[in-house]
Parts: structure tokens; C-alpha cells; sequence
């Protein structure tokens, strides 16, 4: 046994247990976080799950005939709602998808129940609607996929043959298949969460730290006699840790970028799709939002930053502070990696949308869809937001709050003698 | 300089209880005390840190709550045990300070000059300051206090740590200061026989509050005491 380790680890156990933001950050935010986001992420798929088994299609049937309607029946019968079968062409079907609230649209060819009658070959095509990026996205396609088998192996064996093309932003993509699509467009989606849950909390860090630096260095008292614009030092504060992080957000995106590369390139099928040629890329609008989005969610999660790391008194303890935003980073982003927005239920989703950092990832999968409002709305809220955080952060440097802000985890025996060494 | 009535509560503590007293222009005035006096307290209010609860607080006939702004022009404060930025050389760091100070980049560097012939550092001011001593780290925050031949200078515990050698080299760096350029300082101190031989005047704090005042020889007299140790024991009643 090492001489003096048993009465050193004591010590370091004491000093460490009893540091409040310590066990808070450390203790009680992980034991309260992961179950509550466990929780979140059951429910959230559970509700996705549901809304995805619950697939509603329109039908244009060319041929009106017995073995179509058996085909159409068969599907009902299997829960798949079928609103309404008299279009006659694809776009008419198209154009009421929203009306519907449908996901796909099945065309059945003219000469269907003759070929089915005389044993002979058949293609239906099945068109997916492309509306995000969620994990259960082309669910739908999926289940219309296994029921037509189940039709051939009940009903006509092997005859009925499924040509899945997507439709996307109202077009037809003919021959792309929607899952291909789905998982390529999944593995785009998720750098931005990833991309907000490193930039953030590495931003966080660096900015509660600089202000924990100068308390607990004593140099912040020096700034705030100097004849400087005290507000100069908060922007300062604020533009050096979006200047590093922005840096570090850079080296990141280059290095995941050559790591998404390196397993992609081993999907041949992904390559067949031609994102810009089915408009899924944003518009030059659609990038400034997107930009606009991720600076204004960075800014405010820095100004939040500096207001929480100055209720600390040093750096670890700023560190600690800080480490209890996390949840509210992570949990969207965590969420919004696999699952769309609209896809959670209503309460979680006001809940998702209250956060500011839930924002840039919300405004990546919209401009990627062409909607720029919901985009532009985000960078309206989360700016908002920033005003009001930035206001707090400028009084807490325009006060002597700066200097004075404590967290008060102390009995009031205890505060008193804290008063007493602070004035001393 | 003066302080008139000044209280300054925190939650249920009385930090400052009515502090009042004056500075003439050009002299070096202690405020000493023990620990939890209210000295650092005091100079963070004469210095604009801190909020006064009541009282008035002037400093060259400007209120440091209503021109707080001027006073910063017209001041510098010392913390106790304040740090430079550790990855700035002693250069680097001067010449961040004196920015704030002019604008004129001559200036500056006359600034930067006369701190660095303060400090005696010579060529270790070209290294970073996390790697000075105490002593080196304190010889060049003095010399930021003093380059700008500020009109007040508050020093927090000028020599506060440091050994023999260093405490006598700060001490000698704002005696000459003062003599050369007019500059007023007040500094605190709880090392009563080090302000007995810097400083023309004192004032004894005790639990907020002035018990004595005036020249380290006229309180000595008064209180026929050996030195100012022996005079703060007897005001507080101690001997």
C-alpha cells in the first residue's frame, strides 16, 4: 500500500464531495438528465412510432376493375387508410397529399386485373412523400412494400411488382428509391446536431472559463477600474469565444466530414441520388438562415455562459455551472438527430421548440425541405432570446454584481462567515 | 480625496459603518488593519467596484457613483493578489494596459518604457508572465498601476506575500513615484510597521470604521507607543 494514500484520498474525496456545484454537475444532473431523456427519447418513439404505422395513401387507380379493388380492399383491411381512389392522374394525387395528410401515393396501372387474371407480371408504382428526416421516414413505404407481398403470396403469387419512386417538394423523382434517400439524407442530418452539441458546449466552456480566469486571477477587478466601456468587455468576452470555437467548429466539420466520407463512400447505392437534382439542398437564402441560425444560437449560449460562470468563483467551479446547461443542448439534439419535429407530440414539441439551441438543427432539416419561414421564424425567436440574455449579461457587468454574485448553497451561519471573508 | 459617512452592507454584515476620511494631493496614505477591517472594501468603493449603501465617496471632486466614468480616468487600483494574463509576456501585458490609456501609440510606448525601467525586469518582461515569481508577477502590476501617472493610485496590499527583497523594491517603486510625479496614493496594508515607514499619513480601521488618523509619528506620540502596532492594540483596546 502507498505510504499516506488512504489520508490523501480522503481528503480529495472530501474536497471534492462537498463543492455543491460539484456534486450538482457532476451527481445530480446525470442521475436526474439521462433518465428524464430516456424518457423523452421512449415516448418521443413511441409517439413517431404510432404516427408512422398509421399510414394513409392515395390511390389512382387506371383501372377500376375486380382486382384492383381486391388489391385496394387488402390494403384497407390491413389498417392502411385510403382516403380516395377516383384520381386520375398522379399529379391530381399529388396535389391533395396535404389535403389528406398522406404520405404516398400507389398508381395502379390500367391493365392490372386483366394481367392479374391471366397470371401475368404487373407493376404498381408506389411514390413516397419526402417531407423530412426522421428515422421512420419511408415507414410508410415500407409497410405498403410488405403488404404487396403478403398480397402475392395470398392472393396472386408473385404477380404484383412495386416500383418505388419518391415525390419531392411536389415533384416526381422517378426510380429513386425512398429509403436510400431517407438514410442519406439521416446521415446528412445528423452532423448539425452533433455539429451544435460540440460547438456549444466546447463554446460554453471556453467563455465561462475566460470569465472564471479573470475572477479567480483577479484581473476582471482590474478591467472594470480601467476607462473602458464595460460593455467592450462582455463583447470581447463574447467575440474571442465565438472566434475559437468557430475555429474549432471548422477543424471539427473537416475531420467529420472525412469521417462521414470514409464509411459513405462504401454505400454505393447513395450515390445514385442526386441531391441537387431533387432539390434537396438549401437555397443561398435558405444557407444565410442557416448561418444566421447557428450565430445567433451561439451567441446566446455564450452570453448565457458568462452570466452563469459569474456566479462562480473559480474556474472549476464555472465549469461545473455551466456543465448543468447541458441537458438543454443535448436533449434536442440528441432527439432531433433520429426523429422530425413534427413527428413528436404537441408537448414536447412547444417543449423543443422553447429551447434556442434546439433551433439550428431545426432550421438545417427546413431550408434542406425549402422552408425558409420556419427557418427565419427560429432566427426571429432565438435573436429574441439573445436580446434578453445579452441585457442581463451587460447589467451583470455594469454592476458591481460581477464582482459579488454568488450561488448560495451555504446554511446562514455559514454565509456570514462567507461575508466576512469577502469583505475582509 | 474623502469619504464621507460611507456604509457598505452585505445581506446582515456592515462592511463600512460611516467611513470617513481624506487624502491630501500627493501623499501616500495607509489605511491599515486586520483582517475583515473593511480595507479592501473601502478601496473597491473608492475605486468604483463596489456600490456604496450611503455615504459619499470623492475623488478630485468627482462622486464615484455619479462619475464613475471620470474617476476611472483619473485612478488605477491594485487588487490584492491580482494576477496578469498568464500567456502575455510582462511587454505584451503593459502594452494592453497603456491601450486603454491613450490612444496616441507614442505615448503608449513611452508608457510601456518607463513600467519596464519600474519593474527592473529587463529582459525577462519578453516571457510570459506565468512563468514570474510572486515578486516578479507584483514588481510589474505596480508598474502598470503607476505608468499612466494616474492622479490616485489605490494599492490593495502592495507587498502582500512577498519576501524581504521584493516588499523593499515595491516600497521603493512607489516612494520615488510619488516624489517624481505628484501622484496621490492610498494603499492598505494589515503590515502596520511597513506603513509606518512609507506612508506620510494613516488611518486605523477597525470593524469598518476609523478609530485613529494622522501621522505614523503624531499616533505614536499620541498613544505613546513604540510603533503603530502597539497604537492600533491600545485604540481597539487590546493593551
Amino acid at each position: 500500500m502507498l505510504k499516506g494514500f488512504g489520508n490523501f484520498l480522503l481528503k480529495e474525496l472530501k474536497e471534492l464531495i462537498r463543492d455543491p456545484k460539484i456534486l450538482l454537475g457532476m451527481v445530480i444532473v446525470p442521475l436526474i438528465m439521462f433518465p428524464i431523456l430516456g424518457a423523452i427519447m421512449n415516448f418521443a418513439m413511441e409517439a413517431a412510432q404510432e404516427t408512422a404505422a398509421k399510414v394513409t395513401v392515395l390511390v389512382v387507380d387506371h383501372d377500376a376493375g375486380d382486382n384492383s379493388t381486391e388489391f385496394i380492399n387488402y390494403l384497407k383491411k390491413y389498417s392502411i387508410n385510403i382516403p380516395e381512389t377516383s384520381f386520375s392522374s398522379i399529379n391530381e394525387a399529388i396535389g391533395k397529399l396535404a389535403y389528406y395528410n398522406a404520405t404516398g401515393v400507389i398508381e395502379i396501372p390500367e391493365d392490372f386485373s386483366q394481367r392479374i387474371s391471366a397470371r401475368e407480371n404487373v407493376t404498381i408504382k408506389v411514390y413516397s412523400l419526402f417531407s423530412s428526416t426522421g428515422l421512420f421516414e419511408g415507414a410508410g413505404v415500407s409497410i405498403i412494400e410488405s403488404l404487396v407481398e403478403q398480397f402475392n403470396r395470398d392472393v396472386a403469387p408473385d404477380l404484383v411488382i412495386p416500383e418505388k419512386s419518391v415525390i419531392v417538394k411536389g415533384q416526381v423523382a422517378e426510380g429513386v428509391d425512398p429509403r436510400t434517400l431517407s438514410s442519406l439524407m439521416l446521415s446528412q442530418a445528423i452532423a448539425m446536431p452533433i455539429t451544435i452539441m460540440i460547438l456549444l458546449s466546447y463554446s460554453m466552456q471556453i467563455a465561462a472559463t475566460s470569465v472564471a480566469m479573470e475572477k479567480e486571477e483577479k484581473t476582471l477587478e482590474t478591467l472594470l477600474t480601467l476607462p473602458m466601456d464595460r460593455f467592450a468587455i462582455l463583447m470581447g468576452k463574447l467575440s474571442g469565444s465565438i472566434i475559437v470555437a468557430a475555429i474549432g467548429a471548422v477543424a471539427y466539420m473537416v475531420g467529420f466530414n472525412y469521417y462521414m466520407s470514409s464509411f459513405m463512400a462504401t454505400i454505393p447505392i447513395g450515390a445514385n441520388v442526386d441531391l441537387v437534382s431533387l432539390g434537396l439542398v438549401p437555397s443561398l437564402l435558405g444557407y444565410l438562415l442557416l448561418g444566421l441560425s447557428l450565430f445567433v444560437t451561439l451567441l446566446s449560449a455564450l452570453a448565457l455562459a458568462v452570466i452563469v460562470s459569474a456566479f462562480a468563483e473559480d474556474v472549476r467551479g464555472a465549469q461545473a455551472i455551466v456543465g448543468n446547461i447541458y441537458p438543454l443542448i443535448f436533449i434536442p439534439s440528441l432527439l432531433l438527430m433520429y426523429l422530425d419535429v413534427n413527428a413528436l407530440p404537441t408537448a414536447l414539441r412547444i417543449f423543443i421548440y422553447a429551447i434556442p439551441f434546439s433551433h439550428p438543427i431545426i432550421a438545417a432539416k427546413a431550408v434542406t425541405m425549402g422552408d425558409n419561414l420556419t427557418a427565419a421564424l427560429g432566427v426571429v425567436y432565438v435573436a429574441a432570446f439573445t436580446i434578453v440574455i445579452m441585457y442581463i449579461a451587460s447589467r451583470l457587468f455594469a454592476t458591481e454584481k460581477i464582482l459579488t454574485a454568488k450561488l448560495k448553497f451555504r446554511g446562514l451561519g455559514r454565509r456570514r462567515k462567507a461575508v466576512v471573508e469577502e469583505i475582509s | 480625496m474623502e469619504t464621507r459617512d460611507v456604509v457598505k452592507v452585505f445581506g446582515v454584515i456592515h462592511a463600512l459603518d460611516g467611513l470617513t476620511f481624506h487624502v491630501n494631493h500627493g501623499e501616500i496614505f495607509g489605511l491599515i488593519g486586520p483582517n475583515g477591517a473593511g480595507k479592501t472594501t473601502a478601496l473597491r468603493v473608492i475605486s468604483t467596484l463596489l456600490l456604496p449603501t450611503s455615504g459619499t465617496v470623492k475623488v478630485f471632486d468627482l462622486d464615484v457613483v455619479n462619475n464613475a466614468d471620470e474617476v476611472r480616468r483619473i485612478i488605477t487600483y491594485l487588487p490584492e493578489e491580482a494576477g496578469a494574463y498568464r500567456n502575455l509576456s510582462g511587454w505584451e501585458y503593459l502594452q494592453f494596459m497603456a491601450n486603454f490609456n491613450t490612444k496616441n501609440k507614442r505615448d503608449a510606448q513611452e508608457m510601456v518604457r518607463e513600467a519596464a525601467e519600474i519593474t527592473g525586469l529587463g529582459e525577462r518582461l519578453r516571457d510570459k508572465t506565468k512563468t514570474y515569481s510572486k515578486g516578479m508577477k507584483r514588481r510589474l502590476l505596480v508598474a502598470r498601476a503607476l505608468m499612466t501617472k494616474p492622479k490616485l493610485a489605490v494599492l490593495d496590499e502592495p507587498t502582500s506575500g512577498l519576501d524581504v527583497l521584493h516588499a523593499y523594491h515595491v516600497r521603493e517603486i512607489i516612494k520615488r513615484y510619488v516624489k517624481e510625479h505628484g501622484v496621490t496614493v492610498l494603499l492598505s496594508s494589515h503590515n502596520m510597521l511597513e506603513v509606518e515607514h512609507l506612508c506620510d499619513r494613516v488611518a486605523l480601521l477597525n470593524k469598518g470604521k476609523i478609530v485613529a488618523e494622522g501621522k505614523p509619528q503624531e499616533l505614536k506620540e499620541a498613544y505613546k507607543s513604540a510603533n503603530l502596532e502597539e497604537v492600533f492594540a491600545k485604540v481597539v483596546g487590546l493593551a
